[in-house]
Protein backbone atom coordinates (compact mmCIF):
# COMPACT_ATOMS: atom_id res chain seq x y z
CA UNK A 1 0.00 0.00 0.00
CA UNK A 2 1.43 3.05 -0.97
CA UNK A 3 1.18 6.97 0.41
CA UNK A 4 2.23 8.73 -1.91
CA UNK A 5 2.48 9.13 -5.76
CA UNK A 6 5.43 8.21 -8.14
CA UNK A 7 6.91 11.99 -9.01
CA UNK A 8 8.40 13.27 -11.52
CA UNK A 9 11.53 13.40 -9.50
CA UNK A 10 10.89 9.75 -8.67
CA UNK A 11 10.89 8.88 -12.10
CA UNK A 12 13.64 11.38 -13.09
CA UNK A 13 15.91 9.33 -10.33
CA UNK A 14 14.89 6.08 -12.02
CA UNK A 15 16.02 7.54 -15.37
CA UNK A 16 19.55 7.94 -14.25
CA UNK A 17 19.58 4.68 -11.93
CA UNK A 18 18.01 1.49 -14.88
CA UNK A 19 18.93 3.79 -17.87
CA UNK A 20 21.74 6.02 -17.25
CA UNK A 21 19.93 9.25 -18.45
CA UNK A 22 20.49 12.17 -16.63
CA UNK A 23 17.51 14.58 -16.79
CA UNK A 24 16.08 17.17 -14.35
CA UNK A 25 13.23 16.54 -12.92
CA UNK A 26 11.38 19.84 -13.58
CA UNK A 27 11.79 19.80 -17.25
CA UNK A 28 10.82 16.34 -16.98
CA UNK A 29 7.76 17.50 -15.88
CA UNK A 30 7.92 20.22 -18.14
CA UNK A 31 7.81 18.11 -21.26
CA UNK A 32 5.88 15.36 -20.12
CA UNK A 33 4.03 15.33 -22.98
CA UNK A 34 6.96 14.71 -24.91
CA UNK A 35 8.02 10.84 -25.68
CA UNK A 36 10.44 9.04 -24.05
CA UNK A 37 12.70 8.83 -26.96
CA UNK A 38 13.31 12.49 -26.90
CA UNK A 39 14.86 12.27 -23.11
CA UNK A 40 17.45 9.28 -24.76
CA UNK A 41 14.95 6.60 -23.36
CA UNK A 42 14.26 3.49 -24.99
CA UNK A 43 12.28 0.73 -24.29
CA UNK A 44 14.42 -1.68 -22.73
CA UNK A 45 15.35 1.07 -20.09
CA UNK A 46 11.61 2.00 -19.50
CA UNK A 47 11.25 -1.88 -19.11
CA UNK A 48 14.13 -1.55 -16.47
CA UNK A 49 12.21 1.52 -14.56
CA UNK A 50 8.84 -0.72 -14.33
CA UNK A 51 10.38 -3.76 -13.40
CA UNK A 52 12.41 -1.90 -10.33
CA UNK A 53 8.68 0.15 -9.19
CA UNK A 54 7.37 -3.08 -9.32
CA UNK A 55 9.87 -4.75 -7.08
CA UNK A 56 10.08 -0.88 -4.92
CA UNK A 57 6.26 -1.00 -4.21
CA UNK A 58 5.96 -4.75 -4.20
CA UNK A 59 3.15 -4.38 -6.61
CA UNK A 60 2.33 -5.58 -10.60
CA UNK A 61 1.92 -2.85 -13.74
CA UNK A 62 -0.08 -3.35 -16.27
CA UNK A 63 1.71 -4.96 -19.40
CA UNK A 64 0.80 -0.87 -21.04
CA UNK A 65 2.95 0.58 -18.74
CA UNK A 66 5.96 -0.92 -20.46
CA UNK A 67 4.37 0.57 -24.04
CA UNK A 68 3.70 4.30 -22.28
CA UNK A 69 5.14 6.80 -24.69
CA UNK A 70 5.30 9.95 -22.60
CA UNK A 71 6.33 10.61 -18.55
CA UNK A 72 2.50 11.74 -18.48
CA UNK A 73 0.89 8.52 -19.81
CA UNK A 74 3.58 6.44 -17.69
CA UNK A 75 3.13 8.12 -14.56
CA UNK A 76 -0.90 8.37 -14.82
CA UNK A 77 -1.07 4.67 -15.41
CA UNK A 78 1.36 3.95 -12.42
CA UNK A 79 -0.71 5.92 -10.21
CA UNK A 80 -3.90 4.70 -10.97
CA UNK A 81 -2.52 1.20 -10.89
CA UNK A 82 -1.06 1.56 -7.28
CA UNK A 83 -3.41 3.70 -5.88
CA UNK A 84 -6.63 1.01 -7.28
CA UNK A 85 -4.89 -1.75 -5.42
CA UNK A 86 -4.26 0.19 -2.27
CA UNK B 1 30.31 7.51 -53.30
CA UNK B 2 33.64 7.99 -54.25
CA UNK B 3 34.61 8.75 -58.03
CA UNK B 4 37.92 7.14 -57.82
CA UNK B 5 37.70 3.65 -56.41
CA UNK B 6 40.31 1.84 -56.13
CA UNK B 7 39.36 -1.31 -55.32
CA UNK B 8 42.43 -1.58 -51.89
CA UNK B 9 40.67 -1.76 -48.46
CA UNK B 10 42.75 1.17 -46.82
CA UNK B 11 42.94 1.64 -43.42
CA UNK B 12 43.13 5.27 -41.57
CA UNK B 13 42.41 4.87 -38.51
CA UNK B 14 43.79 3.41 -35.63
CA UNK B 15 42.13 3.58 -31.93
CA UNK B 16 44.14 1.27 -29.51
CA UNK B 17 42.94 -0.13 -25.76
CA UNK B 18 45.21 -2.52 -25.03
CA UNK B 19 47.27 -3.21 -21.68
CA UNK B 20 50.24 -2.04 -22.76
CA UNK B 21 48.90 1.47 -24.15
CA UNK B 22 45.59 2.98 -23.69
CA UNK B 23 46.16 4.99 -27.00
CA UNK B 24 47.86 4.40 -30.72
CA UNK B 25 51.12 5.86 -30.11
CA UNK B 26 51.72 4.35 -25.98
CA UNK B 27 50.36 1.58 -27.66
CA UNK B 28 53.59 1.52 -30.25
CA UNK B 29 55.90 2.93 -27.75
CA UNK B 30 55.50 -0.34 -25.71
CA UNK B 31 56.06 -2.80 -28.31
CA UNK B 32 58.65 -1.18 -29.91
CA UNK B 33 60.51 -1.22 -26.26
CA UNK B 34 59.55 -4.97 -25.89
CA UNK B 35 57.69 -3.82 -22.58
CA UNK B 36 56.49 -6.35 -20.90
CA UNK B 37 52.96 -5.27 -18.59
CA UNK B 38 52.07 -8.94 -17.41
CA UNK B 39 51.13 -8.87 -13.89
CA UNK B 40 49.15 -10.51 -11.21
CA UNK B 41 45.53 -10.02 -11.61
CA UNK B 42 43.83 -7.58 -9.48
CA UNK B 43 40.30 -7.00 -10.74
CA UNK B 44 37.46 -7.64 -8.48
CA UNK B 45 36.81 -11.73 -7.47
CA UNK B 46 39.64 -13.07 -9.41
CA UNK B 47 42.33 -12.98 -7.25
CA UNK B 48 41.85 -16.62 -5.96
CA UNK B 49 41.85 -18.04 -9.09
CA UNK B 50 44.45 -20.21 -10.31
CA UNK B 51 44.91 -18.63 -13.39
CA UNK B 52 47.13 -16.00 -12.15
CA UNK B 53 48.78 -13.80 -14.48
CA UNK B 54 47.26 -11.67 -17.52
CA UNK B 55 47.55 -8.52 -19.01
CA UNK B 56 44.79 -6.35 -17.51
CA UNK B 57 43.75 -3.25 -18.82
CA UNK B 58 44.50 -0.26 -15.81
CA UNK B 59 43.50 3.30 -15.97
CA UNK B 60 41.03 2.70 -18.47
CA UNK B 61 37.91 4.93 -16.65
CA UNK B 62 35.22 3.82 -19.16
CA UNK B 63 32.61 6.80 -17.51
CA UNK B 64 35.35 9.58 -18.56
CA UNK B 65 35.13 8.53 -22.27
CA UNK B 66 31.93 6.99 -22.55
CA UNK B 67 28.37 8.51 -22.00
CA UNK B 68 26.15 7.08 -18.71
CA UNK B 69 23.68 5.24 -20.64
CA UNK B 70 25.59 3.22 -22.55
CA UNK B 71 27.82 2.47 -19.49
CA UNK B 72 24.56 1.27 -17.66
CA UNK B 73 23.48 -1.11 -20.68
CA UNK B 74 27.16 -2.54 -21.57
CA UNK B 75 29.85 -4.44 -20.30
CA UNK B 76 33.38 -3.67 -19.70
CA UNK B 77 34.13 -5.79 -23.34
CA UNK B 78 31.29 -3.14 -25.28
CA UNK B 79 33.31 -0.12 -23.04
CA UNK B 80 36.69 -0.91 -24.54
CA UNK B 81 35.11 -1.35 -28.20
CA UNK B 82 32.94 1.96 -27.96
CA UNK B 83 36.13 3.81 -26.50
CA UNK B 84 38.44 2.22 -29.63
CA UNK B 85 36.09 3.10 -31.99
CA UNK B 86 35.90 6.80 -31.15
CA UNK B 87 39.57 6.63 -31.13
CA UNK B 88 39.55 5.25 -34.30
CA UNK B 89 37.05 7.45 -35.92
CA UNK B 90 38.79 10.16 -34.70
CA UNK B 91 42.00 9.36 -35.99
CA UNK B 92 40.72 8.79 -39.61
CA UNK B 93 39.06 12.23 -39.96
CA UNK B 94 35.19 11.32 -39.23
CA UNK B 95 34.54 11.86 -35.51
CA UNK B 96 31.19 13.55 -35.04
CA UNK B 97 27.99 12.75 -36.97
CA UNK B 98 28.42 10.87 -40.20
CA UNK B 99 27.37 13.08 -43.74
CA UNK B 100 25.70 10.12 -44.74
CA UNK B 101 25.01 7.66 -41.64
CA UNK B 102 24.30 4.88 -44.30
CA UNK B 103 27.50 4.93 -45.58
CA UNK B 104 29.66 3.38 -42.29
CA UNK B 105 29.01 0.18 -41.06
CA UNK B 106 30.71 -1.73 -38.32
CA UNK B 107 31.80 -5.00 -37.84
CA UNK B 108 33.07 -6.72 -35.08
CA UNK B 109 34.41 -9.76 -33.66
CA UNK B 110 33.99 -11.54 -30.24
CA UNK B 111 34.97 -14.70 -28.00
CA UNK B 112 33.02 -14.55 -25.29
CA UNK B 113 30.68 -11.33 -24.99
CA UNK B 114 29.94 -9.76 -22.02
CA UNK B 115 30.75 -12.26 -18.98
CA UNK B 116 30.82 -9.85 -16.19
CA UNK B 117 27.36 -8.04 -16.81
CA UNK B 118 26.44 -11.12 -17.39
CA UNK B 119 27.02 -12.69 -14.19
CA UNK B 120 26.21 -9.58 -11.66
CA UNK B 121 22.40 -10.18 -13.61
CA UNK B 122 22.37 -14.12 -13.38
CA UNK B 123 23.25 -13.30 -9.48
CA UNK B 124 20.66 -10.74 -9.24
CA UNK B 125 18.28 -14.03 -10.61
CA UNK B 126 19.27 -16.76 -8.49
CA UNK B 127 20.29 -14.33 -5.21
CA UNK B 128 17.01 -12.06 -5.37
CA UNK B 129 14.54 -13.51 -7.86
CA UNK B 130 13.64 -12.89 -12.03
CA UNK B 131 11.91 -9.32 -10.92
CA UNK B 132 15.54 -8.24 -10.44
CA UNK B 133 16.89 -9.29 -13.56
CA UNK B 134 17.59 -6.01 -15.62
CA UNK B 135 16.21 -5.41 -18.90
CA UNK B 136 20.08 -4.92 -20.57
CA UNK B 137 21.23 -8.66 -19.60
CA UNK B 138 19.07 -9.18 -22.85
CA UNK B 139 21.50 -7.33 -24.84
CA UNK B 140 24.92 -7.03 -23.02
CA UNK B 141 26.15 -10.44 -22.27
CA UNK B 142 25.93 -11.01 -26.21
CA UNK B 143 28.04 -11.45 -29.05
CA UNK B 144 26.88 -8.72 -31.33
CA UNK B 145 26.89 -6.38 -28.44
CA UNK B 146 29.09 -4.07 -29.43
CA UNK B 147 28.95 -3.91 -33.02
CA UNK B 148 25.26 -2.52 -32.09
CA UNK B 149 26.38 -0.46 -29.43
CA UNK B 150 28.99 1.15 -31.81
CA UNK B 151 26.56 1.30 -34.28
CA UNK B 152 23.87 3.23 -32.53
CA UNK B 153 25.89 5.56 -30.23
CA UNK B 154 27.81 6.76 -33.89
CA UNK B 155 24.38 7.09 -35.38
CA UNK B 156 26.11 4.33 -38.44
CA UNK B 157 23.77 2.68 -40.42
CA UNK B 158 25.93 1.11 -42.84
CA UNK B 159 25.91 -2.77 -43.10
CA UNK B 160 27.12 -4.00 -39.78
CA UNK B 161 27.65 -7.77 -38.78
CA UNK B 162 29.30 -9.43 -36.20
CA UNK B 163 32.08 -12.51 -36.81
CA UNK B 164 32.15 -15.10 -33.93
CA UNK B 165 34.47 -17.30 -35.21
CA UNK B 166 36.99 -18.17 -32.50
CA UNK B 167 39.88 -15.88 -32.05
CA UNK B 168 41.19 -15.57 -35.74
CA UNK B 169 37.61 -13.66 -36.20
CA UNK B 170 39.94 -11.28 -35.03
CA UNK B 171 41.52 -11.11 -38.88
CA UNK B 172 38.01 -12.60 -40.34
CA UNK B 173 36.83 -9.47 -38.96
CA UNK B 174 39.12 -7.71 -40.93
CA UNK B 175 38.49 -9.19 -44.02
CA UNK B 176 34.79 -8.59 -44.09
CA UNK B 177 35.21 -5.07 -43.61
CA UNK B 178 37.63 -4.95 -46.73
CA UNK B 179 35.30 -7.10 -48.65
CA UNK B 180 32.10 -4.51 -47.81
CA UNK B 181 34.22 -1.58 -48.81
CA UNK B 182 34.94 -3.00 -51.93
CA UNK B 183 31.54 -3.97 -52.52
CA UNK B 184 30.35 0.07 -52.23
CA UNK B 185 30.26 0.89 -48.71
CA UNK B 186 32.00 4.18 -47.77
CA UNK B 187 33.80 3.17 -44.48
CA UNK B 188 33.68 0.36 -42.40
CA UNK B 189 34.55 0.46 -38.25
CA UNK B 190 36.39 -2.97 -37.68
CA UNK B 191 38.01 -4.78 -34.85
CA UNK B 192 37.77 -6.83 -31.72
CA UNK B 193 38.07 -5.75 -27.90
CA UNK B 194 37.32 -8.88 -25.22
CA UNK B 195 37.25 -8.79 -21.40
CA UNK B 196 37.40 -11.73 -20.42
CA UNK B 197 39.10 -11.17 -17.11
CA UNK B 198 36.04 -11.48 -14.56
CA UNK B 199 35.01 -14.12 -12.20
CA UNK B 200 32.93 -15.90 -14.33
CA UNK B 201 34.79 -15.50 -17.87
CA UNK B 202 38.24 -16.57 -15.77
CA UNK B 203 36.30 -19.95 -14.96
CA UNK B 204 35.01 -20.71 -18.27
CA UNK B 205 38.77 -20.60 -19.61
CA UNK B 206 40.70 -22.53 -16.62
CA UNK B 207 39.27 -25.69 -18.56
CA UNK B 208 41.94 -24.62 -21.31
CA UNK B 209 44.87 -26.78 -21.33
CA UNK B 210 46.56 -24.25 -23.14
CA UNK B 211 46.05 -21.79 -20.08
CA UNK B 212 48.89 -20.38 -18.58
CA UNK B 213 49.06 -20.97 -15.25
CA UNK B 214 52.17 -19.64 -14.37
CA UNK B 215 52.74 -17.02 -11.23
CA UNK B 216 55.87 -15.52 -12.59
CA UNK B 217 54.86 -12.64 -15.21
CA UNK B 218 58.15 -12.97 -17.12
CA UNK B 219 57.73 -16.81 -17.23
CA UNK B 220 54.30 -17.21 -18.01
CA UNK B 221 54.26 -16.22 -21.53
CA UNK B 222 57.35 -17.66 -23.82
CA UNK B 223 56.43 -19.26 -26.63
CA UNK B 224 58.51 -20.79 -28.95
CA UNK B 225 61.33 -21.73 -26.29
CA UNK B 226 61.60 -25.07 -24.45
CA UNK B 227 59.96 -22.84 -21.27
CA UNK B 228 56.95 -22.77 -23.32
CA UNK B 229 53.87 -23.67 -21.03
CA UNK B 230 50.54 -22.02 -22.34
CA UNK B 231 49.27 -18.75 -23.33
CA UNK B 232 48.46 -15.76 -20.53
CA UNK B 233 45.47 -13.88 -21.73
CA UNK B 234 44.39 -9.96 -22.32
CA UNK B 235 41.96 -7.78 -21.87
CA UNK B 236 41.37 -5.30 -24.69
CA UNK B 237 41.77 -4.30 -28.00
CA UNK B 238 41.72 -2.68 -31.14
CA UNK B 239 39.14 -0.84 -33.89
CA UNK B 240 40.17 0.42 -37.54
CA UNK B 241 38.76 2.55 -39.66
CA UNK B 242 38.46 0.74 -43.35
CA UNK B 243 37.95 3.17 -46.52
CA UNK B 244 38.43 2.75 -50.26
CA UNK B 245 42.25 4.06 -50.45
CA UNK B 246 41.16 6.03 -53.79
CA UNK B 247 38.65 7.87 -51.12
CA UNK B 248 40.74 8.30 -48.49
CA UNK B 249 43.38 10.04 -51.07
CA UNK B 250 40.69 12.46 -51.94
CA UNK B 251 39.79 13.34 -48.05
CA UNK B 252 43.65 13.82 -48.25
CA UNK B 253 44.17 11.30 -44.88
CA UNK B 254 47.01 9.47 -44.69
CA UNK B 255 47.19 5.33 -45.35
CA UNK B 256 48.13 3.46 -42.30
CA UNK B 257 47.94 0.30 -44.50
CA UNK B 258 45.87 -1.97 -47.22
CA UNK B 259 44.48 -4.99 -46.02
CA UNK B 260 45.46 -6.92 -49.29
CA UNK B 261 44.75 -10.52 -48.81
CA UNK B 262 43.29 -12.77 -46.27
CA UNK B 263 42.00 -16.66 -45.87
CA UNK B 264 40.88 -18.74 -42.96
CA UNK B 265 40.97 -22.63 -42.40
CA UNK B 266 39.40 -24.88 -39.47
CA UNK B 267 41.30 -27.74 -38.55
CA UNK B 268 39.84 -28.65 -35.01
CA UNK B 269 39.85 -27.55 -31.44
CA UNK B 270 43.13 -27.80 -29.60
CA UNK B 271 44.33 -30.18 -32.68
CA UNK B 272 47.76 -28.22 -32.43
CA UNK B 273 49.65 -30.63 -34.96
CA UNK B 274 46.64 -30.28 -37.68
CA UNK B 275 47.47 -26.26 -37.32
CA UNK B 276 50.34 -27.04 -39.12
CA UNK B 277 48.22 -27.73 -42.53
CA UNK B 278 45.40 -25.23 -42.06
CA UNK B 279 48.00 -22.52 -41.45
CA UNK B 280 49.51 -22.76 -44.09
CA UNK B 281 46.83 -23.16 -46.36
CA UNK B 282 45.44 -19.76 -45.03
CA UNK B 283 48.80 -18.11 -45.71
CA UNK B 284 48.98 -19.40 -48.96
CA UNK B 285 45.44 -18.30 -49.70
CA UNK B 286 46.08 -14.50 -48.13
CA UNK B 287 49.45 -14.01 -50.25
CA UNK B 288 47.19 -15.51 -53.56
CA UNK B 289 44.47 -12.92 -52.72
CA UNK B 290 47.16 -10.02 -52.35
CA UNK B 291 49.18 -11.18 -55.27
CA UNK B 292 52.38 -11.48 -52.70
CA UNK B 293 55.06 -13.60 -53.69
CA UNK B 294 56.31 -15.56 -50.77
CA UNK B 295 59.95 -13.95 -50.82
CA UNK B 296 57.94 -10.42 -50.41
CA UNK B 297 56.66 -11.15 -47.11
CA UNK B 298 59.00 -8.99 -45.13
CA UNK B 299 57.70 -9.61 -41.22
CA UNK B 300 55.72 -12.23 -39.79
CA UNK B 301 53.04 -11.30 -36.69
CA UNK B 302 53.01 -15.15 -35.66
CA UNK B 303 49.85 -16.50 -33.27
CA UNK B 304 52.40 -17.52 -30.73
CA UNK B 305 50.50 -19.70 -28.65
CA UNK B 306 52.94 -21.12 -26.32
CA UNK B 307 51.79 -24.59 -26.20
CA UNK B 308 55.03 -26.68 -27.84
CA UNK B 309 53.13 -28.58 -30.04
CA UNK B 310 51.09 -25.46 -31.36
CA UNK B 311 54.88 -24.05 -31.67
CA UNK B 312 56.34 -26.41 -33.64
CA UNK B 313 52.83 -26.59 -36.10
CA UNK B 314 52.92 -22.58 -36.35
CA UNK B 315 57.18 -22.82 -37.27
CA UNK B 316 56.84 -25.54 -39.75
CA UNK B 317 53.29 -23.63 -41.30
CA UNK B 318 55.17 -20.53 -41.85
CA UNK B 319 58.27 -22.91 -43.53
CA UNK B 320 55.88 -25.01 -45.30
CA UNK B 321 54.05 -21.22 -46.94
CA UNK B 322 57.07 -19.64 -47.40
CA UNK B 323 59.71 -22.15 -47.94
CA UNK B 324 63.25 -21.30 -47.75
CA UNK B 325 62.14 -17.49 -47.35
CA UNK B 326 60.05 -18.51 -43.77
CA UNK B 327 63.58 -19.50 -42.31
CA UNK B 328 65.09 -15.99 -42.82
CA UNK B 329 61.99 -13.90 -42.93
CA UNK B 330 62.03 -11.66 -39.34
CA UNK B 331 59.21 -13.01 -37.02
CA UNK B 332 57.45 -12.01 -33.96
CA UNK B 333 54.90 -11.80 -31.26
CA UNK B 334 54.74 -8.31 -29.01
CA UNK B 335 51.65 -10.02 -27.45
CA UNK B 336 54.24 -11.65 -25.18
CA UNK B 337 54.67 -8.80 -23.70
CA UNK B 338 50.90 -8.35 -22.85
CA UNK B 339 49.14 -11.27 -23.39
CA UNK B 340 46.72 -12.16 -26.03
CA UNK B 341 43.37 -10.63 -25.78
CA UNK B 342 41.34 -13.42 -28.00
CA UNK B 343 39.41 -12.05 -30.82
CA UNK B 344 41.18 -8.30 -30.35
CA UNK B 345 44.63 -9.97 -30.31
CA UNK B 346 45.09 -10.93 -34.12
CA UNK B 347 43.84 -6.85 -34.69
CA UNK B 348 46.42 -5.43 -32.21
CA UNK B 349 48.78 -7.31 -33.85
CA UNK B 350 47.31 -5.94 -37.52
CA UNK B 351 48.39 -2.68 -35.74
CA UNK B 352 51.46 -3.27 -34.97
CA UNK B 353 52.11 -4.60 -38.58
CA UNK B 354 51.09 -1.11 -39.83
CA UNK B 355 53.21 0.77 -37.22
CA UNK B 356 56.17 -1.61 -38.06
CA UNK B 357 55.78 -0.87 -41.36
CA UNK B 358 55.41 3.19 -40.57
CA UNK B 359 58.26 3.13 -38.33
CA UNK B 360 60.43 0.80 -40.53
CA UNK B 361 61.03 -1.31 -37.38
CA UNK B 362 60.27 -4.83 -36.11
CA UNK B 363 59.06 -4.89 -32.43
CA UNK B 364 61.06 -7.53 -30.26
CA UNK B 365 58.97 -10.71 -28.53
CA UNK B 366 59.54 -9.62 -24.97
CA UNK B 367 60.27 -12.37 -22.57
CA UNK B 368 61.33 -14.81 -24.81
CA UNK B 369 65.29 -15.28 -25.65
CA UNK B 370 66.06 -19.07 -26.29
CA UNK B 371 64.06 -19.88 -29.45
CA UNK B 372 64.29 -23.54 -29.76
CA UNK B 373 62.54 -23.48 -33.72
CA UNK B 374 64.15 -22.39 -36.59
CA UNK B 375 62.55 -19.11 -37.12
CA UNK B 376 64.23 -15.62 -36.91
CA UNK B 377 61.94 -14.47 -34.40
CA UNK B 378 63.45 -11.04 -33.35
CA UNK B 379 63.79 -10.93 -29.26
CA UNK B 380 65.05 -8.02 -26.86
CA UNK B 381 65.48 -5.09 -29.36
CA UNK B 382 63.57 -3.89 -32.40
CA UNK B 383 64.83 -4.61 -35.61
CA UNK B 384 65.23 -2.05 -37.97
CA UNK B 385 64.37 -2.64 -41.32
CA UNK B 386 62.46 -1.99 -44.88
CA UNK B 387 59.55 -3.47 -44.33
CA UNK B 388 56.51 -3.51 -47.46
CA UNK B 389 54.58 -5.99 -46.82
CA UNK B 390 53.66 -7.86 -43.13
CA UNK B 391 51.59 -11.24 -43.05
CA UNK B 392 49.58 -11.77 -39.73
CA UNK B 393 48.78 -14.94 -37.89
CA UNK B 394 46.18 -16.41 -35.59
CA UNK B 395 44.42 -20.00 -34.11
CA UNK B 396 41.94 -19.72 -31.97
CA UNK B 397 41.62 -22.65 -29.07
CA UNK B 398 38.80 -23.83 -31.30
CA UNK B 399 40.22 -24.61 -34.29
CA UNK B 400 39.84 -21.64 -36.76
CA UNK B 401 43.54 -20.33 -38.57
CA UNK B 402 43.56 -17.04 -40.23
CA UNK B 403 46.12 -15.16 -42.07
CA UNK B 404 45.99 -11.38 -43.23
CA UNK B 405 48.36 -9.57 -45.38
CA UNK B 406 48.92 -6.30 -44.73
CA UNK B 407 51.12 -4.14 -47.17
CA UNK B 408 52.58 -0.39 -46.01
CA UNK B 409 50.21 2.11 -46.79
CA UNK B 410 52.48 4.27 -48.41
CA UNK B 411 53.93 2.25 -50.86
CA UNK B 412 50.22 0.78 -52.40
CA UNK B 413 50.03 4.65 -53.49
CA UNK B 414 52.35 4.86 -56.02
Amino acid sequence: MITTEVTFDELAALMKQAAGITVDPEELKDAAESPFDSFGLDSLGLLGIVGELENRYGASLPPDSERCRTPREFLNLVNSTLTAGA
Amino acid sequence: MSKRRSGRAAVTGIGVVAPNGLRTDAYWKSVREGLGVLDLITREGCEHMPLRVAGEVRSFDPAALIEDRFLVQTDRFSHFAMAAAALALDDAGLGGEPADPYSVGVVTAAGSGGGEFGQRELQKLWGKGSKYVGPYQSIAWFYAASTGQISIRGGLKGPCGVVASDEAGGLDALAHAARAVRRGTDVMVVGAAEAPLAPYSMVCQLGYPELSTLDDPDRAYRPFTEKACGFVPAEGGALLVVEDEGRARERGVPVRGVVAGHAATFTGASRWAESREGLAHAITGALDEAGVAPEEVDVVFADALGMPEADRAEALAIADALGAHGTRVPVTAPKTGFGRAYCGAPVLDTVAAMLAMEHGLVPPTPNVFDVCHDLDLVTQHARPAELRTALVLSRGLMGSNAALVVRRGDDSAR
